[in-house]
């Protein structure tokens, strides 16, 4: 793949959920591609199709119309196997709601999608490097998810999403649900890791968040505006 | 086994559900090992009691209306004639007549009854076996059974006193269980000479036909019927085998069936497990749609499900598998008062095959559930509260 290769590419992608009173039409023929690196916001009334967007892309969701491609790989030929490997290895979801695994404590959280790429449970200190590096303290590694607050929570889901080293980090209002001033040390750690050179697609409500990133994406009724 | 381990918290943080699903697989496992081995050892009892190789055809004279079993005590006889005529019937097999009578016994002051069998002496040793002394020769003397020997304490050369004549023991039979021609345990066995003059009887109460090929045994009957039997009924005709069979195989019969009924509560505790693991998948609905979303293939995720279940299973199997000791104990004490057979390894058998039946219970009510789990939409799923 060469570098000027877009690392994300959307072509006249729709999603159509079919319902007993009328078709929702949640993508109307989106069109986009995304730079290796880039740090793209998406914004947009409710209802807009932004959520929808982001599960296309995360390979959760497949269009109704239109080809993905992730890192030049067309998703419309891979098998559930395929599309799962490829959200495990190449992509990293950050959720509003954290969706942090309860059963799990912090480190095990954190090195979960590492044991199901590597099947072994052994990190070799980079659970560790992983924590300090989003900045949370190593102490909180044997706690439970339910005993963290939520900075710290979305803290642990952003380690998590880095574990495995993947190109892409896909997050769905990863602020919407924490105080402003937490919030704004979490859009900081994320500029970090975009500069460390992820590729980034944030959804998000509020135009000081959106302010972080490159480049904003305006969504109305499932249309690019 | 990180799936391992998601199952093993999963059943701990739901302890007490958990718990009873256990307990229902516990008792359903205990009720098939339990009954499994009262119903072994009961066919090993009647096995071991009814020693009978099975060669053998008993017959007696005709009973009269009632009843089809081997009569207890008739007043009927079969004639030497009778005798003759069955020897012709049976060609090359050898037929033994029988007196057969019930008399006091006195060793040494001791007194008590003792069944009395009289035969001709070459005929003995085709029926019986010495284990200690010798065959009779002549017409005196007697042999004694193995447990009658004991109860008076005989040895060969003993002196017993039958009725009011004294006999000496020439040999100590060999024990050979209940039968269903003559049980010599506790009998005196006499010449036919001895017989005939004591009691002063020459008809036969009994006659044994030992077959020599197993297969010609209906063939046999059949002729001794057509001899005899052709105007009207002179004797009945039984054969051992067809005996035994009837009684083992009624007895395997109500072992299965007690077996199957063990089988109906392990079903029950089956029903219980997929409660369990339906409510488990409803409940972790959103935690599968982020272990799925973040790159848990379907598989997995019906791994950690099924795990979830074989370890209820088989919790529940190895509790059940050990308490079916003391079940199969208990069943075996109440129902025949014989725990001996509870260590037989065709009893014991029954308990890794009641766990087994246990943890292939619990995984197939696990299956479904599972996948079910395993085929959640990842976006509903996450969605999901
Ligand atoms: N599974 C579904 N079935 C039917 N319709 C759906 C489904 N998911 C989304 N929709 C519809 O698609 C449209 C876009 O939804 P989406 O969740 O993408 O909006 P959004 O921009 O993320 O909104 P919000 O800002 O409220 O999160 C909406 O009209 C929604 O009702
Ligand atoms: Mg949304």
């Amino acid at each position: 793949m060469s570098t000027d290769q877009p690392i994300i590419r959307l072509d006249h992608v729709s999603k159509i959920y079919p319902l007993p009173f009328g078709d929702v039409t949640a993508l109307d023929d989106v069109s986009l591609d995304v730079e290796p690196g880039a740090f793209i916001a998406v914004m947009g009334p409710s209802g807009s199709g932004k959520s929808t967007l982001l599960n296309v892309i995360g390979c959760l969701d497949v269009p109704t119309k239109g080809d993905l491609f992730i890192t030049g790989r067309n998703i419309g030929e891979l098998s559930d196997d395929e599309l799962t490997d490829l959200r495990r290895d190449t992509l990293g979801f950050i959720f509003q709601q954290f969706n942090l695994i309860p059963l799990l404590t912090v480190r095990e959280n954190v090195e979960y999608p590492l044991v199901l790429k590597t099947r072994r449970r052994e990190s070799e200190g980079l659970v560790e490097a992983l924590t300090r590096r989003v900045g949370l303290e190593e102490e909180l590694l044997p706690h439970k998810p339910s005993e963290l607050s939520g900075g710290q929570q979305q803290r642990v889901a952003i380690a998590r999403a880095l574990v495995n080293d993947p190109e892409i980090l896909l997050c769905d209002e990863p602020t919407g649900n924490l105080d402003t001033k937490t919030g704004t040390l979490i859009m900081e750690l994320l500029t970090e890791v975009n500069g460390q050179g992820k590729t980034i697609i944030m959804v998000t409500h509020d135009p000081r968040i959106a302010e972080y990133a490159h480049r904003t994406i305006n969504l109305v009724d499932g249309k690019i505006v | 086994m990180i799936f391992f381990e998601f199952a093993k918290r999963s059943i701990r943080l739901h302890w007490l559900r958990s718990l009873l699903a256990v307990l229902g697989i516990v008792i359903g496992v205990m009720a098939i090992s339990s009954m499994g081995i009262l119903g072994n050892s009961l066919v090993l009892s009647v096995g071991e009691a009814l020693s009978d190789v099975g060669d053998t055809v008993v017959v007696y004279p005709h009973a009269g209306g009632f009843g089809n079993g081997p009569p207890v005590q008739t007043d009927t006889v079969i004639t030497g004639r009778q005798v003759q005529q069955i020897e012709r019937a049976v060609g090359v097999n050898d037929v033994i007549p029988l007196h057969v009578s019930a008399d006091r016994i006195e060793v040494g002051g001791e007194m008590g009854v003792v069944q009395v069998y009289g035969m001709d002496t070459a005929d003995i040793p085709l029926l019986l076996e010495v284990t200690q002394g010798v065959y009779l020769r002549g017409a005196s003397g007697a042999l004694v059974g193995q447990m009658l020997a004991e109860t008076y304490d005989l040895g060969v050369g003993s002196r017993i006193t039958v009725g009011d004549q004294s006999l000496r023991v020439a040999g100590i039979l060999t024990e050979r269980g209940v039968g269903f021609d003559i049980n010599p345990d506790r009998a005196v066995i006499v010449s036919d000479q001895w017989y005939r003059s004591v009691y002063g009887e020459a008809d036969y109460d009994q006659v044994i036909v030992k077959v020599r090929n197993l297969e010609e045994i209906e063939e046999v009957k059949h002729d001794i019927d057509a001899a005899l039997n052709r105007r009207e009924t002179e004797v009945d005709i039984f054969d051992t085998r067809m005996i035994l069979e009837t009684i083992l195989e009624t007895f395997s019969t109500i072992s299965t069936f007690t077996t199957a009924i063990g089988g109906i509560s392990l079903v029950v505790a089956g029903v219980s497990i997929f409660n369990v693991q339906m409510m488990s998948v409803t409940e972790r609905t959103r935690e599968v749609g982020i272990i799925r979303s973040i790159g848990t293939r379907r598989r997995e995720v019906m791994k950690m499900f099924l795990y979830e279940a074989f370890l209820l299973g088989f919790i529940g199997s190895a509790i059940g598998g050990i308490l079916s000791f003391g079940g199969g104990y208990l069943a075996l004490l109440v129902m025949l008062q014989d725990t001996t057979f509870l260590f037989a390894p065709s009893s014991l058998v029954y308990i890794p095959y009641g766990m087994l039946f246990g943890i292939g219970t619990s995984l197939i009510s696990g299956v479904y559930p599972a996948w079910k789990a395993a085929n959640l939409n990842p976006i509903e799923a996450l969605r999901y509260e």
